[in-house]
């Protein structure tokens, strides 16, 4: 698949794109279960995910937490489901939860909107987050970029020692 | 204010404006031609997007060229591919499991 493509259609906004090989079905589940969701959206070896519960009804809350298990390091994020389309679309709000890696971060909540599209036996997956400033937009990114890079490495490392 | 070339891009007259100097240096006379807008519209957009160091004039005659910055264009390509790379480290994962997924239907369905 080809990698996944960001752009920033407004100010506060960032929106990311990406196909996955499978069909929405399946797509969709691996979004929704826990048990699926804390297999992919960990990141590198060392970091789990302790903390993924999640109910994805109009309404509900979720709590996601990430753990660094070389340092301890955790951070996560909370919410409230918005908007609930089977296999279409899902909106939920966002908030950062510094856990204990004292980065602060707007404490506006964003939103998150993820839409799923399949064709041909491809899912696009797109997903916009709308922060409450652009203030907020940019401090994220900041903080996530060096976290970001790290993984990176730390996944081209692993795929490197597997050639 | 500070300004900072992501306001710059925000607007889409701006990223319309940007587009066209990319290809040449143009007048804002030549500029207004392209956009329904008045050219004192067109004036405040270039006057952002050079306090943005997005543009550069150069004076020809009476005219005012106004040409693009690349080297600055390239800040926000940066920016956005560490936030790219984020992503695409997770989505990497997602594409292993939905493999097995998929295999696993595979298999349930011959049962």
């Amino acid at each position: 698949m080809k990698p996944a493509e960001a752009s920033l259609p407004s100010d506060t906004e960032v929106l990311v794109k990406r196909s996955f090989d499978a069909p929405v079905t399946l797509v969709w589940r691996a979004y929704m279960e826990p048990d699926l969701l804390r297999r992919w959206c960990t990141g590198p070896p060392s970091w789990s995910m302790p903390v993924c519960e999640m109910d994805m009804t109009v309404g509900g809350q979720y709590q996601w937490r990430w753990r660094n298990d070389e340092d301890g390091m955790e951070f996560g994020f909370t919410g409230e489901v918005l908007e609930v389309i089977p296999h279409a679309k899902i909106v939920h709000t966002q908030v950062f939860d510094p856990g204990n890696m004292g980065i602060g971060m707007g404490g506006e909540p964003s939103i998150i909107t993820v839409t799923f599209q399949e064709g041909d036996g491809i899912t696009n997956v797109a997903t916009s987050i709308k922060y409450a400033s652009k203030a907020d937009r940019d401090e994220a990114v900041a903080t996530g970029m060096t976290d970001g890079m790290e993984m990176s490495y730390t996944q081209l490392d692993k795929v490197l020692a597997e050639m | 204010m500070k300004r900072d070339i992501f306001q710059a891009i925000a607007d889409p007259t701006r990223r319309a404006i940007i587009a066209l100097i990319a290809l040449q240096a143009m007048t804002p006379n030549a500029l207004a031609e392209h956009f329904d807008t008045s050219r004192q519209a067109v004036s405040k957009h270039l006057r952002i997007l050079t306090e943005c160091e997005l543009v550069t004039q150069e004076h020809q005659g009476r005219e005012i060229y106004y040409s693009l910055e690349i080297e600055k264009m390239k800040e926000i390509d940066k920016w956005l591919e560490q936030y790219r790379k984020i992503w695409e480290t997770r989505y990497e994962q997602l594409d292993i499991l939905l493999a097995e997924l998929k295999q696993k239907e595979k298999e349930e369905l011959k049962k």
